[in-house]
């Protein structure tokens, strides 16, 4: 996996979930929530270094899963980073919606609560694809989809390598739709943060 | 190998047997658990789908010579073995998930009336494969082996709401009676025993594993979830199933009769499921000795109604049934296909049945012998983490949890069950077999160290003996992995500020 950035800048998990200007992954980004790309990596759950760094998702808890990147300590993050906008929820009434689109509207209500503006993520609103974070990177073919034994959401089974792309883009855009479409739901089920 | 007896179900709970009953009823849960475990990590879940079909091109080309109907056979075929493999793996990591909840809430029934934490390194230092449930009529022998029909079938004679007759039984089938006590009904003796005995409330209040709650004492943090990415696995569209439908089960804090039984009861309800009328029940056939299937039709498995509970919930017992129809239906349709191999075959590591630590010994193999004693030392810690939260506080139960049991079981255990059949071989009785973990336990009482520093040893020994595999293991880059573990000591103590907070 690509090593982060060697420009000191703030840590944080994903694409459009940076606190300041010129602290995404490319550190051309003009505003908070505009960052292309993580200034971290690791591929899963009790793996990270720091608070805020819980990817989330795939390995946790339902309460842990309803509050990407809001883990208050090194080891409590749920799951890796960067969060692809195919990595869905496992455990709880969201199963199956975007992790990636739960972190971005838990950032924007932080930013909310304390007046701050933020931009809008240049990967577009559903999340950083895997093919978009190699090319941010400068990787070639790199899997930045992180953990877990049951293989990639974003694929198919038909024979033909092209079209097996095409429908594995199709139904990972269905779940990113439907996801923001549910995304009231999404927030009304989750139980209150309790730690 | 003679099958060991590991427990011996009384034939009446009493508060005579009482602490025995219960701690018999957690060695029955964590029995399980290796047993589960060996077979879905002999199971490849996410093969390259690409050198699959061409393999099964190649093979029906050969016996056909019509290339445009093997192409399209070779493609249905490729997706049968990567569903089916990713189901099965995906349905027993989420029963083997749920025999963890079971250990915890048995040992909570056990903490709160008998005032004793769980022995679960006792119960390791006899738990051998092949083992055997003494009191169960007819008795079966209990493996650690690759997924076969054989194994599967093993799971629904654990599972098995309802009782059965053994074909290998002849008296028995000759008289069709046979006396047969169900794990179900072993709680059903214990819930009896609570409810005539133990009213509560149980006093004192010692640490047990609790859901949250914010009553006093808080508990604000979760431990349990039964879902994850690995019990996850995708249909032939490839759309995400979930293994478990329901998120109501949790853990239950013991405090009175009827908690007790609660907990008793939702072990029953998720583990062998309520015998209820028009459920699928096990019934072995006399010629196969193997159970008779459900009805599996254009690759869909027919249940019953009785098979779901009022949630829509399979228990492990229909999970288990779902996945053994579903595996010989697959086995007769390449049967009958000239050129094919074995179903199980495509997808399942050559793992020999009950290996163990003194076997890879003997091997003169010392990467496999290293690499097996350290799985051996992650699986006992994790069952002396599982033990320490029952002597801790609800801070250092969350930290010992988070950051020891789920790494270790996620990343730790599972890294070495996953590697160690591909790096390894080894031979026993003139056949060669991939090594996989033995599950045996780790005597950290032999040495001084803290059991954490023996199994940085382990590591480092390793990392040593096979470069190749394991050098990544003590990277700086890769500390969060084996040296983030808590350090827990055989008396339970934690060491204070665990982790290491930079």
């Amino acid at each position: 996996m690509a090593d982060t950035p060697t420009t000191p800048k703030e840590l944080h998990l994903c694409m459009g979930l940076n606190t300041c200007k010129a602290n995404g992954y490319s550190g051309t980004n003009d505003c908070a929530g505009m960052g292309d790309c993580a200034t971290i990596n690791h591929p899963c759950h009790t793996l990270n270094e720091c608070k805020g760094q819980g990817g989330c998702g795939l390995f946790g808890t339902t309460e842990e899963f309803c509050f990407p990147s809001q883990n208050e300590c090194r080891y409590q993050g749920s799951c890796g980073s960067p969060i692809l906008s195919a990595r869905f929820v496992t455990q709880g009434p969201n199963k199956g919606r975007s992790v990636w689109q739960l972190a971005r509207k838990r950032f924007e209500e932080l930013r909310a609560g304390t007046n701050q503006p933020i931009g809008a993520p240049p990967g577009g609103p559903f999340g950083p694809s895997n093919t978009y974070v190699n090319e941010v990177r400068k990787t070639t073919g790199q899997d930045y989809s992180s953990c877990g034994q049951s293989g990639s959401r974003h694929c198919s089974y038909l024979a033909d390598p092209a079209a097996r792309a095409l429908a594995a883009d199709a139904r990972v855009l269905v779940m990113e739709i439907e996801s923001a479409e549910e995304m009231k739901e999404t927030l009304s089920t989750c139980p209150p943060r309790v730690y | 190998m003679a099958p060991k007896k590991l427990i011996t179900i009384p034939p009446a709970v009493t508060p005579a047997n009482f602490a025995d009953a219960m701690q018999q009823a957690i060695a029955l849960e964590l029995a399980t658990i290796p047993t589960y475990l060996s077979t879905y990590y002999s199971i490849n879940r996410a093969q390259d789908q690409d050198a699959l079909y061409k393999k099964l091109l190649g093979q029906l080309a050969a016996q056909s010579g019509n290339s445009e109907t093997a192409d399209t056979l070779a493609q249905e075929l490729k997706v049968d073995i990567l569903v089916y493999a990713n189901q099965s793996a995906a349905l027993i990591m989420s029963v083997a998930i749920e025999e963890m909840l079971h250990l915890a809430l048995s040992s909570n029934v056990k903490q709160a009336i008998v005032q004793q934490a769980p022995e679960l390194l006792a119960i390791s230092k006899i738990l051998n494969f092949p083992t055997q449930l003494d009191g169960h009529e007819p008795e079966f022998p209990i493996n650690t082996a690759k997924l076969t029909l054989n194994q599967l079938s093993t799971f629904l004679q654990i599972e098995s709401p309802a009782p059965f007759v053994d074909p290998a039984d002849k008296g028995a089938l000759d008289q069709q009676v046979v006396p047969y006590k169900t794990i179900g009904a072993f709680y059903n003796d214990i819930i009896a025993c609570v409810q005539a005995n133990y009213p509560g409330p149980y006093t004192p209040v010692r640490p047990q594993l609790l859901p949250p709650q914010k009553s006093a004492p808080p508990i604000p943090r979760p431990y349990y979830s039964q879902n994850s990415i690995n019990t996850v696995y995708y249909d032939r569209n490839h759309n995400p199933q979930f293994a478990s439908t329901d998120d109501g089960q949790e853990l239950i804090g013991v405090v009175d009769a009827a908690s007790a039984v609660a907990a008793m009861q939702e072990i029953q309800h998720q583990g062998e499921g309520n015998i209820q009328p028009d459920q699928t029940r096990l019934i072995f056939d006399p010629v196969t000795k193997l159970p008779v299937p459900m009805p599996v039709v254009d690759g869909v498995v027919h249940f019953r109604p009785g098979d779901y509970d009022e949630n829509g919930e399979l228990s492990h017992f229909a999970k288990f049934m779902e996945i053994y129809s579903l595996g010989g239906y697959y086995q007769q349709k390449f049967a009958a296909i000239p050129g094919l191999d074995d179903f199980f075959s495509y997808f399942v590591t050559n793992m020999g049945p009950n290996p163990t630590q003194a076997i890879y010994d003997a091997s003169g193999n010392k990467p496999l012998s290293l690499c097996s004693q350290l799985g051996n030392a992650i699986f006992t810690y994790i069952l002396l983490m599982i033990e320490t939260c029952y002597y801790q506080d609800e801070d250092t139960q969350f930290a010992v949890f988070m950051y020891g049991i789920h790494k270790s079981m996620i990343w730790l255990l599972s890294g070495i069950g996953n590697s160690i059949g591909g790096d390894y071989t080894y031979t026993n009785g003139g056949q060669t077999y991939a090594a996989s973990l033995t599950f045996e336990y780790f005597p950290f009482e032999k040495q001084t160290a803290r059991p954490k520093a023996q199994i940085l040893s382990l590591v480092d020994q390793l990392a040593v003996a096979d470069p190749n595999n394991w050098s990544w293991l003590t990277q700086a880059k890769y500390a969060n992995y084996w040296p983030s573990l808590p350090d827990v000591g055989l008396d339970h103590s934690v060491v204070p500020n665990v982790p290491q907070i930079p």
